[in-house]
């Protein structure tokens, strides 16, 4: 069974179209890259998967719970949906690190306030909080930035704080954790520290959704690859075929522009 | 947050619905009611007195019971000696009107506070009841009896002239003000005067602040109640270098002016006032209170 | 100068600018502790996005099959509390302190049966120039808690969202603080302002320490005709501007362990 399932998705902002008919699934430990020209709607397909936009039709499936149904307001309370976002991470464009925390408590923030629902939190406070702060740590170590835990964002460079970012997205343990183009924001010889790390957490099967413009890294990560334009899915495979060998007309003319420059 | 915007939404409407009501009660004028029962019938005067405005519109409620009931006489005043100031180093008010206000009070059997006030304000102050009455040398014109119930006559005072001492033999027998800078109290009876001889006036806030003016040459002169001349002017005085003489009711060929004391409209504590007064003036503590003060001279004792 | 400050006039003089002075502090104080938390709610308020018609009107338009016209669209987007609200802003900032302060003092109290609904007497006139001064300033605050509010990026909301967190603990953990440092410059003018604007409290003869320094120019305790008083006033606005300016320059500084 698919551990995401999306079905027949559309979505509109007043009478413009952004996607359309978007169907797909992805299995446990496997690697879904998106890409596409911008405004061709993938990140808004992101944006649905946490929540941040609603879509007008279709369906969401997380290990065969429907926990998104366009027709049934029921899966759309708004007490629910915090829980839902939780099977997901979303690391962003442009990092959104909470500037007035370190690096170590933007990582273990979101947890602690988590913990705090637990019934036991009061009795065990300190052994709860000890142990959320250890695995911060040890997510920071994991993206070799064990020795910036006490900086600010301000302190970091760009690729330290995307990876504080992820850092942080995967300290909430989520099924599936999905990048938002996560080297765009970043100069040019910061993007490879910050894609190391994806490629890292490929190789440990991590399930993960990436929006990317970087083809080359798409084509080595990826196990399945979706071509977006104009709101709707083109082509969809393996990067074997999308990438290297593509059916669709407008696929290969992305790929030549994009190759191109 | 939804709570929030409710409540928040219930204390905008009270805000609109005040600002309305007070829109509303610009334009309508009509006496404050008092809403208690009155239980003091017996010690009262009769409402109707015929020196009192026509409109029809006087509380039909006793002011002197609700003034009873409070147990505070509120004495709106302003620093102004000899009527209502405070000696060196003391924070008691005591003067010629200080010292009557707390006899009138005795009388009614309250208590008694004086309240500085903008003289600006004054009616606003007594219909919006945050004073009971205004008695602080206060000239009896038009403006003063259209707004308020106001007390028989108890002073007399007119108009003066004040200069700078060395500049004297320039304003002596005067008999117009043309050219001539002059300041006063803005709305005063001092204003009206020196009008109507030609001045070019320059109205400021208090009668004293005129004396700074023509102090500190920003005026040539200015016009002020002779009483607070006689008291503030001339040796021994912080304007040791000012004189006056002129008196501006004679150049205009008017009668004197009366001070008067200001009750609210249609209140029943004028006629209180008036009873109280004509026994002061027959015991002799008007005259006493009044040579204490150095105001033998203008007082009325009739 | 030490004869100067031991005449018995500038002993009188001073500690009834003193006085004075303790009434300034008071109404400063008072406006802040009031105004403050105010001024966030109003700001939420001019923010709130209740539109209790979006509703039943789309719910109609779809019944009937209608596409919504100039009128519905209008109905939809109307959010009453956020009108409302921006209604008062613009009512409380387009009209002069000096203005509302007697309106608050005085209307009342000509409006309704029985006098006014102060307090008699100095506490009445303290209330009241408490009340003014705590909704006008309120009002400015809300403002630049709003465009504080607003300056912080979506993104960390966004960010807030997707780690779960709710809407309080996002505000309170996430946008609070970075609200806090956009809008302390603002804030610090406003309050620098403030100090000074008490003094218009005198309007409705509230013994400050201007009108304690202009009585002895009118005469008081024997005292008359002197103006150095109300020039000397100066030096306690501008010491106690500069202990609030050191201390909202503290905070300032506090703050800038992190950048917006």
């Amino acid at each position: 069974m698919p551990i995401l399932e999306v079905h027949n998705i559309e979505k509109h902002f007043g009478k413009t179209r952004v996607l359309e008919d978007i169907s797909f699934s992805l299995e446990q430990g496997q690697a879904l890259a998106i890409i596409g020209s911008s405004g061709s709607g993938k990140t808004t397909l992101l944006r649905c998967l946490n929540f941040l936009e609603r879509p007008d039709v279709g369906t969401i499936s997380v290990n065969g719970d429907v926990i998104f149904d366009a027709s049934d307001p029921s899966t759309q309370k708004e007490a629910e949906v915090r829980r839902k976002r939780l099977h997901f991470g979303l690391v962003f464009q442009s990092f959104n690190l909470f500037p007035q925390y370190t690096a170590l408590r933007n990582v273990t923030l979101a947890k602690e306030l988590l913990a705090q629902e637990q019934p036991d939190f009061k009795s065990r406070k300190k052994e709860i909080l000890d142990q959320i702060e250890k695995e911060g740590q040890q997510l920071l170590e994991k993206m070799g930035l064990a020795d910036r835990a006490g900086h600010y964002p301000s302190q970091l460079s760009g690729g330290q704080q995307q990876r504080v970012a992820i850092a942080r997205a995967l300290a909430l343990h989520p099924d599936i954790l999905c990048f938002d183009e996560p080297t765009s924001a970043l100069d040019p010889e910061l993007t490879g520290e910050v894609l190391r790390v994806i490629k890292g957490l490929a190789e440990n099967h991590t399930t993960m959704v990436i929006v990317t413009h970087e083809m080359a890294f798409a084509r080595d990560v990826a196990d399945h690859v979706i071509f977006m334009d104009g709101g709707v899915i083109v082509e969809q495979g393996p990067p074997s075929q999308v990438i290297e060998n593509p059916q669709e007309e407008r696929t290969r003319h992305f790929l030549e522009r994009y190759s191109n420059g | 947050m939804k709570r929030i915007s409710k409540f928040l939404a219930l204390m905008l409407s009270v805000l609109m619905l005040m600002s309305l009501l007070a829109a509303c009660g610009s334009s309508d004028d009509t006496q404050d009611e008092q809403p208690q029962e009155n239980e003091q019938d017996d010690t009262q005067e009769p409402q109707d007195d015929a020196s009192q405005d026509g409109e029809g519109e006087a509380g039909t409620e006793s002011d002197l019971a609700y003034v009873q009931e409070q147990g505070t006489l509120y004495v709106g005043i302003t620093n102004f000696a000899p009527m209502d100031y405070k000696e060196a180093g003391s924070d008691e008010w005591i003067g010629f009107d200080a010292d009557m206000a707390k006899a009138f009070a005795d009388s009614l059997g309250v208590n008694i506070e004086f309240q500085e006030i903008t003289w600006d304000y004054k009616v606003q102050e007594l219909d919006s009841k945050t004073i009971d009455c205004v008695w602080n040398g206060m000239t009896i014109n038009d403006e003063v009896t259209a707004a308020m119930a106001v007390s028989e006559p108890y002073c007399t005072n007119y108009q003066v002239l004040v200069y700078p001492a060395d500049r004297a033999s320039e304003f002596e027998g005067l008999t117009s003000l043309e050219g001539l800078y002059v300041a006063v109290e803005s709305g005063s009876a001092g204003e009206d005067a020196a009008e109507a001889l030609g001045a070019t006036t320059v109205p400021v806030q208090a009668q004293s602040n005129t004396l700074m003016e023509v102090q500190s040459g920003n005026s040539d002169a200015a016009v002020i109640d002779v009483l607070m001349a006689a008291e503030m002017t001339g040796e021994g005085t912080s304007y040791a270098d000012l004189a006056y003489s002129l008196n501006l009711n004679e150049a205009q060929g008017l009668e004197s002016e009366y001070y008067g004391v200001g009750f609210r409209k249609g209140s029943d504590l004028v006629d209180a006032f008036n009873e109280f007064w004509a026994k002061a003036v027959e015991d002799g503590t008007v005259l006493e209170v009044a040579t204490t003060y150095g105001l033998q001279d203008a007082v009325i004792l009739e | 100068m030490i004869e100067f400050f031991q005449s018995p006039v500038t002993q009188t003089v001073l500690s009834a600018l003193n006085q004075g002075f303790i009434v300034t502090l008071e109404l400063f104080f008072i406006t802040l502790i009031g105004a403050i938390p105010l001024g966030l709610v109003i700001a939420f308020g001019s923010m709130n996005r209740w539109a209790p018609l979006a509703r039943p009107v789309r719910w109609f338009l779809h019944r009937r099959q209608r596409e919504p016209g100039r009128f519905s669209r209008w109905l939809i987007a109307l959010r009453p509390v956020s009108l409302i609200t921006r209604l008062l802003v613009w009512i409380v900032r387009g009209t002069p302190l000096i203005l509302q302060i007697i309106a608050i003092y005085y209307v009342p109290g000509l409006v309704m049966d029985g006098g006014t609904p102060w307090p008699r007497g100095e506490a009445g006139r303290m209330t009241a120039v408490c009340v003014a001064f705590i909704i006008n300033y309120a009002f400015y605050f809300s403002e630049i808690y709003r465009g504080g509010i607003q300056g912080v990026p979506s993104g960390q909301q966004e960010a807030g969202l997707v780690l779960g967190m709710t809407k309080r603990q996002i505000f309170f953990k996430v946008t609070l603080l970075q609200m806090v440092k956009r809008i302390v410059p603002p804030m610090s003018n406003e309050i620098i302002t403030l100090v000074k604007d008490t003094s218009l409290a005198r309007a409705i003869a509230l013994q400050e320490v201007i009108w304690a320094a202009e009585s002895f120019m009118k005469g008081n305790q024997g005292i008359s005709g002197i103006w150095w008083p109300l020039m000397f006033t100066a030096v306690y606005y501008l010491a106690f501007s500069a202990i609030v300016t050191m201390l909202l320059g503290r905070l300032e500084k506090r703050l800038d362990y992190f950048q917006v």
